[in-house]
């Protein structure tokens, strides 16, 4: 056996962007998007819940939802998006449930981190990782990324509605927020 | 009811540069036109079937070790240069011809491949193609090609038996090249960079097959699609491969209305609601083909007659299913939900053996669009050479 040397056949974005982004920080007078989708219904349901504590503590909310990625309508929902973005201060992408969508989710929160806004995006647990490594190979490795249960959408609303009742506090926290001056003091 | 058509976006895969200055000219340039990291291993095969998949390179079959000089020789009987960047994948990599070598030298494929390889990479690359969505998914899809033009019989891309896999050629290679490519550049990687629950063996050695104009009534697919004459290539997402028997029929009609309805089942991507269209290629055998062309002439009508088939009844699915769907506009006035927005969403080929009875099924993922793309002609420099 002799020893030889072999090309790499590998080809990898070299740049990243390690940081998470700007915190959410105070909710209060800020506009907060979420990101939805049209397979997930269950991420329909908690980005309701989450919307509505959201607005308790003073924010507004708007929604974008994501359609075909192809053709005239994928280039139409590249120029929504982008609008979208510019219309909001926190955003909030789901849901990350399955391999296509997870890619979209994470390719739309790096869209929406890489403009300079508080970004997370939401996965269930079995992409969890999966969102990250499309985090770091999209260029943005430290990408807050929330982690709700999995599964979830074989749920019925009644069981995911207590999901998103203890899944909240701890998105506020993934988002760099606060919900009031007091709590930012505290 | 909305129906969402397809329609192909002004987007393209624009990405054509070079990395190395052509300032000083080719031949006056001291440049090593190889970037690529080189390592040492050794050069017994088994020991690098190894060593590529501890490195993430290999598919687990034997591979032929990428040397400078393999890579050399590939890149002299072709007019590339290697710092050629020919697409920018999924995550932003640059595939380069150099990349592109590397990969057909480890799966084996003839140098006189390298055209098509890159024209296909080209296809993949497009936006409309989404491969974004394709490498991530949990779904099996991968991409498959229809060659047209005398490059089928030169690189003997196999058209008759056995088509879809089988066949003993070096097409295999080609095929297995362009997996290679779509595994260490365009981030295809079962359990890494994709979901896919249960993967496929199109995954492993690509789906490469040729169209088989001489026997077809109609013009070549890529004609058809893009208006190129001669060589060329077509990329489609396809879940893998679907047989439809049919021993039974008689008559065009016949044959159209069960490959139309064996295409439409609940679980096809193109019924579900994650997306709102998508296309469906399938391959007609010669003998069938020749039986329908001698009723119907058209090939447009022929596309009519396979989509109306391709329907489901819109209360044939489950309440969630159902109503999923329904939102989306797709259930039509007649009550039924069709695969493709129209009928000329239906990709229709020719290929197979002469045995006929089958048709072949190719279910697209989502909305993955098909792409074509011409095959760029080379003479490769030992034949230059041969008639200097």
């Amino acid at each position: 056996m002799a020893l030889i040397k072999v090309l790499d056949p590998t080809a990898r974005r070299l740049d990243d962007n390690e940081s998470p982004g700007p915190d959410a920080g105070i909710i209060g007078g800020k506009r907060i998007g979420f990101r939805v989708d049209q397979i997930w219904r269950c991420w329909d349901w908690i980005s309701e819940n989450w919307a509505e504590k959201f607005r308790e503590a003073g924010a507004e909310i708007s929604y974008w939802r994501s359609t075909n990625r192809s053709g005239e309508e994928g280039e139409e929902q590249d120029r929504s998006l982008h609008e979208w973005l510019k219309t909001i201060d926190i955003a909030v992408v789901g849901l990350a449930n399955c391999g296509s969508c997870t890619g979209w989710t994470i390719r739309d929160a790096i869209a929406a981190a890489n403009t300079g806004l508080p970004t997370v995006a939401v996965a269930t647990r079995n992409f969890e990782d999966f969102a990250h490594e499309l985090a770091a190979r999209g260029g943005r490795s430290g990408l807050r990324v929330h982690v709700l249960p999995y599964p979830l959408n074989e749920l019925a609303r009644e069981d995911v509605e207590p999901v998103a009742e203890a899944h909240f506090k701890a998105l506020v926290d993934t988002m760099g927020a606060s919900l009031s001056e007091q709590e930012k003091a505290a | 009811m909305t129906i969402h058509t397809i329609r192909p976006s002004s987007r393209q895969n624009t990405v054509r540069k070079t990395l190395v200055s052509r300032d000083c000219g080719p031949s006056g340039c001291e440049v090593d036109w190889l970037t690529s990291r080189q390592l040492e291993t050794s050069d017994d095969i088994e020991a690098f079937i190894d060593f590529s998949l501890k490195q993430g390179w290999g598919d687990g079959l034997p591979l032929i070790p990428p040397t400078d000089a393999r890579v050399r020789s590939f890149l002299a009987e072709n007019d590339r240069y290697p710092d050629e960047v020919i697409a920018k994948m999924p995550d932003s990599s640059e595939c380069t011809v150099e990349k592109i070598v590397i990969n057909a030298v480890m799966a084996g494929a003839p140098v006189d491949s390298l055209e098509l390889i890159i024209a296909a990479i080209e296809a993949i690359a497009e936006p409309d193609f989404e491969l974004y969505g394709v490498n991530a998914t949990t779904a099996p899809v991968y991409p498959g090609f229809v060659v047209n033009g005398p490059v089928r019989d030169a690189l003997k891309i196999p058209y008759s038996y056995g088509c879809a896999g089988g066949v003993a050629t070096r097409a295999n290679a080609i095929g297995r090249a362009i997996r290679l490519t779509m595994r260490n550049v365009a981030g295809q990687v079962a359990g890494v960079t994709s979901q896919t629950t249960f993967g496929s063996p199109g995954r492993i050695s690509g789906l490469l097959m040729g169209e088989w104009e001489e026997k077809s009534p109609w013009a070549p697919l890529a004609e058809r699609r893009a208006g190129i004459k001669g060589n060329a290539v077509t990329a489609f997402s396809t879940m893998g491969t679907m047989n439809i028997l049919d021993t039974t029929s008689t008559g065009a009609m016949a044959f159209l209305e069960m490959i139309g309805k064996s295409v439409a089942y609940p679980g096809a991507n193109c019924f579900t609601p994650s997306m709102e269209y998508s296309e469906m290629t399938i391959g007609i055998n010669p003998i069938c083909a020749e039986i329908i062309a001698n009723e119907i002439p058209d090939i447009e009508d022929v596309q009519k007659i396979i989509w109306k088939f391709a329907s489901l009844p819109g209360d044939w699915l489950q309440d969630l299913h159902r109503g999923q769907v329904e939102a989306q506009g797709r259930i039509r006035e007649d009550g039924r939900i069709y695969a493709t927005p129209e009928p000329k969403d239906m990709v229709l080929f020719v290929c197979g053996g002469l045995g006929g009875l089958h048709a072949l099924g190719l279910h697209s993922f989502g909305s993955s669009l098909s792409q074509t793309k011409s095959i760029a002609t080379v003479v490769a420099a030992s034949e230059v050479r041969a008639s200097a």
